[in-house]
């Protein structure tokens, strides 16, 4: 494929988002390294790529509608001469889930042919802090 | 790390470690190390784990923010005199990413006391804190975060103190 760029790792991150939401028919495990380690939307723990990705195309193949993603402006920091560090904001809905404040870490490295693969991703939802009230007052 | 001495110059002291490729146990020791200064609030030191150009993700943010800014307002909020942090730590998961860069990965339990500029405090109890630090070497062969990402997989709740 190519050389690390910011405009490689933007286009990446659009094809990631078009088979999440069901408009591209591309296949998710080519885009994540076979050790990619992921945090996904409210697991408690990290995990190996392929199996957050067992669930991912299973909800997928499950999906009566398909999703819907926003994806807000993307900053890539490239490191060296083969990775990069990509992070955004997104909002997604789908028939069973919807999160309004999503944030992403996608961190991407070219592997040995040259292809741009996730060797990890954290996403996460900033959810309000809900306050209680003070003990005792 | 001995007293009265900052990760700088232990490490100019060591030129030898400054070559060497990044470890999996290297970086463990810096995550551990990164808490232990955290809670105990050596701010000069703890702005030293981040880069000039590091961004972060603080817990429950909306947007990514520079390093820089965080560090300041965690001085503010988490190192006075009335406030408090501390964490337990879950196994910490390595990626090398190359001879002078990793990411680690780990769950944690973070609990703090905030203190509010207006002087109110809130306890904030964090049971399934997620984290991911990516590391880099810098000139001086330093392991310092260039990026960096908190979250928590279950909504938080925060507890309004009473004056004392």
């Amino acid at each position: 494929m190519g050389k690390m760029s910011p405009e490689l790792v933007s286009s990446r991150i659009h094809e990631f988002w078009n088979i999440l939401t069901g408009e591209s028919k591309d296949k998710f495990e080519d885009l994540y390294s076979p050790d990619a380690i992921v945090f996904t939307g409210r697991a408690k723990r990290s995990e190996p790529a392929r199996l957050a990705l067992l669930r991912r195309m299973r909800q997928l193949a499950n999906a009566t509608s398909n999703a819907t993603a926003e994806i807000g402006s993307v900053d890539v920091q490239v490191v060296g001469s083969d990775v990069a560090i990509a992070t955004y904001t997104y909002r997604f809905q789908s028939t069973r889930t919807r999160t309004l404040f999503g944030r992403a870490t996608q961190v991407f490295q070219l592997d040995g042919d040259g292809v741009l693969q996730i060797v990890h991703e954290h996403l996460s939802s900033a959810s309000p802090t809900k306050v209680e009230k003070a003990v005792g007052r | 790390m001995a007293v009265g001495t900052t990760r700088k110059d232990q490490k100019s002291a060591d030129s030898l470690s400054t070559m060497r490729p990044v470890s999996p146990d290297e970086v463990r020791a810096e995550v551990r190390k990164f808490w232990q200064v955290f809670s105990t609030k050596a701010k000069s030191e703890f702005e030293q784990f981040y880069l000039p150009s590091a961004t972060v993700f603080a817990a429950n943010a909306p947007r990514m923010e520079r390093a820089r800014l965080m560090v300041v307002r965690r001085a503010r909020e988490l190192f006075g005199p009335k406030s408090s942090v501390g964490a337990k730590l879950g196994s910490v998961d390595v990626q090398i990413l190359g001879a002078d860069l990793a990411i680690a990965s780990y769950p944690f339990h973070y609990s703090v006391t905030r203190t509010l500029p207006n002087g109110r405090r809130y306890r904030l109890d964090v049971p399934f804190g997620r984290a991911t630090q990516i590391f880099q070497r810098d000139r001086n062969g330093v392991l310092r975060i260039i990026h960096e990402h908190m979250s928590s997989a279950d909504p938080v709740a925060s507890q309004e103190l009473p004056d004392n």
